[in-house]
């Protein structure tokens, strides 16, 4: 399909009949919907789920969908609100994991003769630190800091996927980058890498 | 010495990239003369050179990346098949159930005289290589290509980690995978024909 054909034609052209438009959608958009739930929810069986359910939502609402906002914007969102379920249900319901997120083992990999395996362990602990400073942020300055940093989303998109002006999502994004400056100080301060 | 008042909010814009050209030389300027915001500049880009190196290191699992279309389409075809519950639904099951002897009968009959006729055609044993597919398929149809799909990158991977890689054991975990998709379907008589040559290679390898 050509890749010239944007994303709100597409939806057109399923709203018409044309399924495989959806799957053309789908193609563009499940690493990025993947990736952002990854780093929401920071568990690879969660975020397979939660992607599903978003492709399963959008299925089902594009019908109807009008084109107000970009096409990715309201998947970002439908995203962005079943994270907040996600959340909600967790706390509901809590289950103690050792570590949700486990990096794969080829980032590990010492890649050239000159590598340090003992680097690479050291490496991912301070990943660790800092993906568990990321998750000490409150929900909404998290979403705003992995949708505005990580999904390349321009603070006016971050503002139509939360539902919040953008004012209010600029305060969001300064309050997450103090509290992690509070949280990484002692990393750098420490020399810990 | 009190401190400057630009410092937090233009150092972290400034730090993420967020300033407009005008606004980010007319900052760069105050950063010549102001300790304040360059330590406040040089503190949240060491926090965002760390937050990316650690977001970064996150990778996508491609093989749940791969099955994702199928598992919408899968979801999809079990949600269309869910009853709507309602009193009318209710009362017309229970008269439904007064002929299900008779429905049974006729379903059996029916299925008996349809393979009857598959082997009497000869058609029983032919794969079905490809699902040719229209553009507006039910989600049915689409679970159905993409298992298809799924049989067939499984039986070219097999066939790819035996010839080419010569790794008996891995082609053999590729093959059961296709015998559990393709249950019931001619391609688990493919899938065994390999296997029993590929069970050959590895006793002659000593496995």
């Amino acid at each position: 399909m050509d890749k010239l054909i944007d994303d709100e034609m597409l939806v057109a052209q399923f709203q018409a009949g044309r399924q495989n438009a959806f799957d053309e959608l789908m193609k563009r958009y499940k690493s990025k919907i993947f990736s952002y739930l990854l780093r929401s929810v920071r568990n690879y069986e969660d975020a397979e789920d939660i992607t599903i359910e978003v492709f399963f939502k959008a299925y089902r609402a594009l019908g109807n969908w009008q084109p107000k906002a970009k096409f990715s914007t309201w998947l970002y969102k439908i995203a962005a609100n079943l994270v907040i379920d996600y959340h909600r249900a967790k706390a509901r319901h809590p289950v103690y994991a050792l570590e949700d997120l486990e990096i794969p083992e080829e980032n590990l990999v010492a890649t050239d003769q000159y590598s340090n395996p003992v680097k690479g362990v050291e490496e991912k602990e301070l990943g660790r630190i800092i993906r568990e400073a990321v998750d000490q942020l409150s929900p909404k300055q998290k979403a705003v800091f992995i949708l505005n940093r990580y999904e390349g989303l321009q603070l006016k998109e971050v503002a139509e996927t939360l539902g919040m002006a953008e004012g209010t999502v600029k305060i969001h994004l300064h309050r997450a980058m103090k509290r992690l400056q509070t949280l990484l100080k002692p990393l750098w301060e420490n020399n810990e890498f | 010495m009190p401190k400057c008042n630009k410092a937090e909010g233009h150092a972290i814009d400034y730090a993420s990239k967020l300033l407009s050209p005008a606004e980010a030389k007319a900052f760069e300027q105050h950063l010549q003369n102001c300790s304040d915001c360059n330590k406040a500049v040089e503190s949240f880009t060491t926090v965002l050179n760390l937050t990316d190196m650690a977001e970064n290191a996150v990778t996508l699992p491609e093989a749940a990346l791969q099955d994702i279309e199928m598992n919408v389409y899968k979801r999809l075809a079990t949600t269309q098949e869910e009853p709507t519950p309602s009193r009318i639904r209710g009362f017309l099951a229970n008269i439904e159930s007064l002929f299900q002897w008779h429905k049974t009968v006729a379903a059996s009959a029916f299925t008996i005289a349809l393979i009857t006729a598959a082997v009497l055609f000869g058609e029983f044993f032919q794969p079905k290589m490809e699902l040719q597919l229209t553009e507006s398929q039910s989600a049915d149809a689409r679970i159905e290509q993409y298992l298809q799909q799924d049989i067939q990158r499984h039986l070219e991977d097999a066939m790819i980690t035996h010839h080419l890689r010569n790794d008996a054991w891995e082609a053999e975990s590729h093959l059961e995978r296709v015998k559990e998709q393709a249950q019931g379907t001619d391609w688990m008589r493919v899938a065994e024909t390999l296997s029993v040559s590929n069970t050959t290679l590895a006793s002659g390898k000593g496995y």
